[in-house]
Order: structure tokens, then sequence, then C-alpha cells
């Protein structure tokens, strides 16, 4: 487990956590949790808890080194190609609003972790966090899938092929 | 019959059989599991798919019982309600758990040698 490394991905984000209260505490899983799906390993083991995708170690060790955490101290560095996954995130969710967070990790989770169709990992969101509204559940699974979506070889020249009449048009407005 | 069997009968005296339904166990489960975060009654509600009714009734007792406790805090501007698990409701479940283990592991064997 590397708390230095959470502690380094927060204060890129600039999230300044106040530990006490539930709503930092929140945001500090739901970040870690999409940043290690995005390759920015720190080590937490997640499970599928009540509350979606969840790391009792990550928990601990926030409370064990409150303090540090609070402070945003850290001795890691996030490498280049680390840094740029996390501007990624910031990009996308620039207002780390707990529920679009929540409803990205929990989709995360059933379609990337656990490699369940779309529809499937939709239905599970949808059942686990039925408090939120359909707004907020289509904001939190697009923007997961924007942030970890990797298409295959072949969905890649699918698209190439579908996009391919478009470019051909293009080009030929162009040359006049 | 062997002599596991006998003991288990014997540590089962210590355990409170009150918390030995269901949704007594699921609710003592989920909320031990997320320790000093705690868990929204919302996120009880749609996690375990249980009406209002049973949830509030069966949260009501774990809280007399003194294994969980409840505050409000604030998400997104919304006052919520969150349940904790106290020390005494996670030695309480960590001594079911452990008790329902070893249960089903001496039911196998008993399977066996029948």
């Amino acid at each position: 487990m590397n708390l230095d490394k959470v502690v380094a991905c927060l204060k890129e984000i600039s999230f300044k956590p106040k530990i006490n209260e539930f709503q930092d505490r929140l945001i500090i899983q739901k970040v870690v949790y999409l940043l290690q799906r995005k390759g920015i390993d720190s080590n937490f083991e997640y499970n599928l808890h009540v509350r979606g995708p969840y790391s009792p170690d990550l928990t601990k060790e926030v409370y064990d080194h409150k303090s540090a955490v609070e402070r945003l101290e850290t001795s890691s560095k996030l490498n280049n190609s680390e840094s740029k996954k996390v501007e990624e995130f910031k990009e996308l969710f620039s207002e780390l609003k707990p529920s679009i967070l929540e409803v990205a990790a929990t989709y995360s989770y059933f379609a990337f972790g656990q490699n369940q169709d779309v529809i499937t990992a939709l239905q599970n969101v949808k059942r686990m966090k039925s408090f939120y509204s359909e707004a907020q559940i289509a904001v939190g699974v697009s923007k997961a899938k924007e942030f970890l979506f990797r298409p295959s070889k072949k969905e890649l020249t699918d698209l190439k092929e579908e996009l391919r009449p478009w470019q051909e048009a293009s080009a030929k407005s162009m040359r006049g | 019959m062997n002599s596991d069997f006998l003991s288990l009968i014997k540590e089962s005296e210590a355990l409170n059989s009150d918390v030995f339904s269901l949704i007594r166990l699921l609710l003592l489960s989920s909320i031990a599991n997320v320790g000093k975060d705690g868990v929204t009654y919302r996120e009880l509600k749609a996690a375990l798919g249980v009406s209002d009714g049973a949830l509030f009734t069966n949260l009501s007792f774990l809280e007399k019982t003194g294994y969980v406790t409840s505050k409000e805090i604030t998400l997104e501007g919304k006052n919520l309600k969150s349940y904790q698990i106290t020390q005494e409701g996670l030695l309480a479940w960590e001594r079911i758990s452990n008790w329902l283990k070893k249960f089903v592991e001496c039911g196998g064997k008993n399977n066996e040698s029948g």
C-alpha cells in the first residue's frame, strides 16, 4: 500500500481533504479507485461493498496518517505518465462531485473490473445507486467511459472504417 | 456426532441470538465492513433492497443493542443519516462470523463421515 502516492495524486488535483468530513473521505476513496483503474497503482485492494468499490485499508491508512494527508505531505513524485493521467482526471472530474465520482467508480468496477457488458453494468449501477437521478447516473457513467475506455484493435479498425467516408469527403472538399 | 459439534453448541451460547435474522446479519456485516467511514441509510436501502419499514426497525434494534451508532452527515449539501459500527458491534460481528465459519466447516465434516 502506498499512501504517499495517494497524497501525491491528491496534491496534483489540488484536493485538500478534511479527514473528519464524510464527503472528503468518500472523494478520496473514489479518486484513488478511478486512478488505480487508469494505471496509477497505489496498491490498495478494493472490493464491492455496500458503498460501491471500497478499500477498508485506505480508510485505515488515511486515519492513521491524518495530518500528513490533510497537509498533503508526501515524499512521492508522480512520473510524467502518471501526471498526464491525473491531468486527464482533473479535466473530466474538475468539480470532484461525490455523486458523479460514486457513479463513475461503481460503473468502472462493473464494466472494467468485472468486464460486464455495458447494459449489465449500467443496471447494477442503477440498482446500487438508485438514490441518484437518471441525469447524475448518465453523467457519471459517461465520464467513467471517457476516462477509462480503451478501444480494442477491432474497435479501432471499425471506427476508422466508419469515419473513412467523412475523411474522404473532407479531403475532396479541401482539394477543391 | 463429533466433539467439534458439541463445542460449537457450547460456543453458540455466547452469541446474541437476537441478531440471527438475515436482515440483521446483512446490516451488521455491511456496516462493520466500512468501519470508521460509516454508511448512509440510503446506501443500505439501495444495496440491500429492503423496505423502509424493515430497514428502520432493524437499524433501530442494532442501535438499541449498542452495536451501531448513527449521526447526521452532509453530502453535497444534503443532510443524511449515517451508521457506524461500535467496538461492541464489531466484536459481536467477529464472534458471529467466526462461529458461522466453524458451523459450516463442521457440517462439511459431518457429511463426509456420515
